[in-house]
């Protein structure tokens, strides 16, 4: 049965490749006809990879172990959840899975384009079954998840502890989305380039596409900083890793990207900086993919070394860097702009400054990422580079960052007055040093997060201010109350307030990762009964006292809780507990921390070691000497709380209806809407 | 034109910042990583290495762990992956990673200490488990 998959596979790459020869043949000879039989064979890679990426999941749920794959990442005791996410927990199955959801997105692009954009189509559908036929050609030629072995074990190896945790088995998924949501846009973008169309149309026809996949990329970003927050168990949720900084990578060029298009739409400039943005960040996805699984560069979460796959992915990159490059070269002389920059101080400034930024710490991060392979290449020893280079360039880029988002959305295009910037920044300023000034008084001394909360409250308020002139005038106006003006202005041009949103959500993060400057931390040995003092730096002191032990057995573990009652101030403040878990299948130890969750600070429990863990599991030592490591997180939860925000003002940004292109049907209402712009224009002039 | 240039010296500002930033923080997180046999011929040749601070990867010989969980104490003997030969004694203070255990592959960040102990701040386990061969686990 599961062998229809492998066969689903092979006809699927076929289709892919010969409708990709048949897209791009139809589109330079004007075979309408080669072109809609191309389109029909995205359809097809779509069914068949959804009958294999079905096999693989029965395969797991029917406990098929005689499959190499199914029997590395499952067992019977495995629940049926973590069965069916089976799917992408290991390489050969996620590049399945990869192509899966790339052939989804480009069925969606083929459909919503089977009337429009005819010009690009041929190209569009071309390139999508190009990297459509790639993914599958690595899967079948080097990394086969339908590859069985010479015997069939009676049970696998079940799924390392650490991916049993529920950010884990979504992080993945939505970081892939992301990835390949991105190559809608990179295709359309090839597609300008061959039909010499570059004027603003295959970027504002992909514009949802493009916060659609930053949507994901972010939010799989954040879900990775998530899991390692809970299950890597020291407190830490960003450690500057390779395979973190690959999937920031692309963030960083595409965030780049998501900004400049804006300057291209509004004054016909940088079209070939846009062009080149997308290609750089599909690139980097690509890259990104290679770097994890080749196990080049040494990293905590590096897949196997495998030499096939890392020449394949070598290969297709070249060749996508060597196709995309001679495309841009042919057109050169297309990118004419239609203006120049008129003046530093104006939004186009704002925005250049902006993209810059993203690239100096896109550039850095690949630079410390690669240098042991580059500095091994050179003088033959590896060297490593730690994450104090990293937060040495990377966080005053943030600050900078941080400042610009303030000034941005505000400034004047074209050039900025005086009166217009005395007008739009008296008040943020004078927020943010009054904000400074309360800080320093209370004791904060910590230069960098002194400045990140003093930026942040300046660009906080100008996006109050924002809301606040827009609501205000749409209440004047329409005699709206101001709720109901509030969500009327949101709903109209969804694209720049939602983005407003999600600059106050990247706010809110930042300064939740500003509360690592005042991490607390403490380690002790303790006796059921004894306590220990932590210090929080908001003022308050927790006691903890480790009250007892527990050992009892869970469907593929034992669990060994150690509980722990709190005290906030000497008020009791509930009960943390922390475990091991000893996995029966695999001879595996895993730790789960205990978090106190506040609106200000988290308190971090790790159960560090136990003395004598034999006794606590065979039941005869039920009152062990327990060391605990603790800490107090401040402002940890903001962070999440910034990403959520972020995400809300996404989804403002997508929801289907944002661009008003509703023809002039009913007159009043067109009238208040111009008077509305009219305001904006005033606010921005 | 002149508005352009002023926006490109502003550019090549930052440039220069970021540059600087790089440079300086290359020097102060710069670390050699060596495998036990390249670290042993580079202490041979010249002690001040030791000095300079290293990452090590290497394999955690079987028989040789000793963890205190009360003072978080642990000991072990690291060995050459390739040879087989070098070994050196590792120290390290902190709770014992999950995936650690003997046999493993780690990687161990700190300084050779003048009685030949490589004193660890961090070790860091590989996550084999996920990774290895499976048809050889199940022989074995």
């Amino acid at each position: 049965m599961t062998q229809i998959g492998e066969v689903a596979l092979w006809v699927a790459f076929i289709l892919a490749l010969w409708g990709g020869v048949l897209a791009f043949a139809g589109g330079r000879r004007g075979r309408g006809t080669w072109v809609l039989s191309a389109e029909r064979s995205v359809y097809a890679v779509f069914g068949l990879l959804i009958v294999s990426s079905g096999a693989i999941i029965a395969a797991f749920v029917r406990n098929e172990y005689g499959y190499k794959y199914v029997a590395g990442y499952s067992n019977r005791e495995l629940s049926l959840f973590y069965k069916i996410t089976g799917l992408w927990a290991g390489q050969t199955g996620s590049l399945v899975f990869w192509a899966l959801l790339l052939a989804l997105f480009s069925s969606i692009v083929v459909w919503q384009n089977r009337r429009k954009n005819r010009e690009f189509m041929p190209y569009v559908s071309g390139t999508l079954l190009v990297v459509l036929a790639f993914f599958m050609g690595v899967v079948l030629f080097a990394s086969n998840p339908f590859q069985l072995m010479d015997f069939t074990p009676a049970d696998g190896r079940g799924l390392n502890p650490q991916l049993q945790n529920y950010w884990m088995t979504i992080h993945p998924p939505t970081l892939y989305l992301g990835f390949t949501a991105f190559t809608v846009p990179f295709a359309f973008a090839v597609a300008a380039l061959i039909s010499g169309r570059l004027d603003t149309r295959w970027i504002t026809t992909t514009r949802r596409w493009t916060l659609l996949a930053w949507f994901f990329l972010t939010n799989g970003i954040i879900f990775g900083m998530m899991w390692a927050y809970v299950e890597l168990g020291w407190g830490g949720y960003w450690f500057w890793d390779p395979v973190e900084n690959a999937s920031l990578l692309p963030w960083l060029t595409g965030t780049a990207f998501l900004h400049s298009v804006m300057i291209q739409e509004k004054r016909g400039m940088l079209k070939m900086w846009n062009v080149l943005l997308i290609l750089g960040t599909f690139l980097l996805s690509i890259f990104a993919t290679f770097l994890t699984r080749s196990g080049l560069i040494e990293s905590v979460h590096s897949f196997a070394q495998n030499l096939t796959i890392s020449w394949i992915f070598l290969g297709f990159l070249s060749f996508l860097v060597i196709v995309s490059a001679a495309l841009v070269w042919w057109r050169r002389d297309a990118f004419e702009p239609e203006n120049r920059l008129e003046s530093a101080v104006s939004r186009e400034g704002a925005f250049l400054l902006n993209n810059l930024v993203f690239i100096a710490a896109m550039l850095t991060v690949l630079w410390g990422t690669m240098f042991p392979l580059i500095s091994e290449g050179i003088t033959g020893t590896k060297i490593t580079v730690g994450p104090p280079f990293f937060n040495r360039v990377n966080i005053p880029l943030g600050l900078l960052l941080l400042g610009l988002l303030g000034i941005g959305p505000v400034i004047a295009w074209r050039k900025a007055t005086g009166r217009n910037l005395v007008r739009n920044f008296t008040t943020p300023v004078g927020v943010a040093l009054a904000v400074g000034a309360v800080l320093w008084l209370s004791g904060v001394r910590h230069t960098y997060a002194l400045l990140t909360f003093v930026l942040g409250a300046f660009t906080m308020t100008t996006i109050v201010v924002e809301f606040w002139k827009g609501t205000r005038s749409r209440a004047r106006i329409e005699g709206e109350g101001l709720p109901v003006a509030f969500v009327h202005l949101m709903q109209r041009n969804r694209r720049r307030h939602g983005g407003y949103v999600v600059h106050a959500g990247f706010v809110v993060m930042f300064m939740g990762f500003a509360g690592a400057a005042y991490d607390t931390e403490e380690q002790m040995s303790l006796r059921p009964g004894e306590q220990m003092k932590i210090a929080s730096p908001f003022g308050h002191t927790y006691t903890l006292t480790y009250q007892a032990m527990s050992a009892y057995p869970a469907t593929n573990m034992t669990k060994v809780i150690a509980s722990v009652n709190v005290a906030k101030d000497g008020r009791p403040a509930g009960v943390l507990t922390a475990e091991k878990r000893s996995y029966r299948q695999r001879e595996e130890v895993a730790s789960e921390v205990g978090i106190r969750r506040a609106w200000n600070e988290d308190l971090y429990l790790i159960l560090a070691g136990i003395d004598d863990i034999n006794g606590v599991v065979q039941g005869t030592n039920p009152r062990p000497i327990v060391t605990f490591k603790v800490l107090v997180q401040p402002l940890v939860p903001w962070i999440w709380v910034g990403g959520l925000i972020m995400a809300i003002g996404t989804l403002v940004a997508l929801w289907p209806g944002a661009e008003p292109a509703r023809p002039a049907a009913v007159k009043p209402k067109l009238r208040v809407e111009k008077m509305v712009d009219a305001d904006a224009e005033l606010v921005e002039a | 034109m002149k508005k352009q240039s002023r926006f490109m010296a502003g550019a090549l500002v930052l440039v220069g910042v970021v540059g600087y930033l790089a440079v300086t923080g290359m020097k102060d997180s710069m670390m050699y990583y060596y495998t036990p046999d390249e670290l042993a011929t580079k202490v041979a040749a010249d002690p001040s290495v030791r000095d300079l601070g290293a990452k090590m990867g290497g394999r955690v010989v079987p028989g040789s762990v000793q963890y205190d969980a009360r003072t978080l104490d642990l000991r072990f003997t690291i060995v050459d992956i390739a040879s087989g030969r070098t070994t050196f004694p590792v120290a390290h203070n902190g709770p014992l990673p999950d995936t650690f255990e003997e046999g493993r592959d780690v990687v161990v960040e700190g300084r050779l200490a003048a009685d030949g102990t490589f004193q660890a701040t961090t070790v860091l386990t590989k996550c084999g488990s996920r990774y290895e061969a499976v048809e050889e686990d199940f022989r074995a």
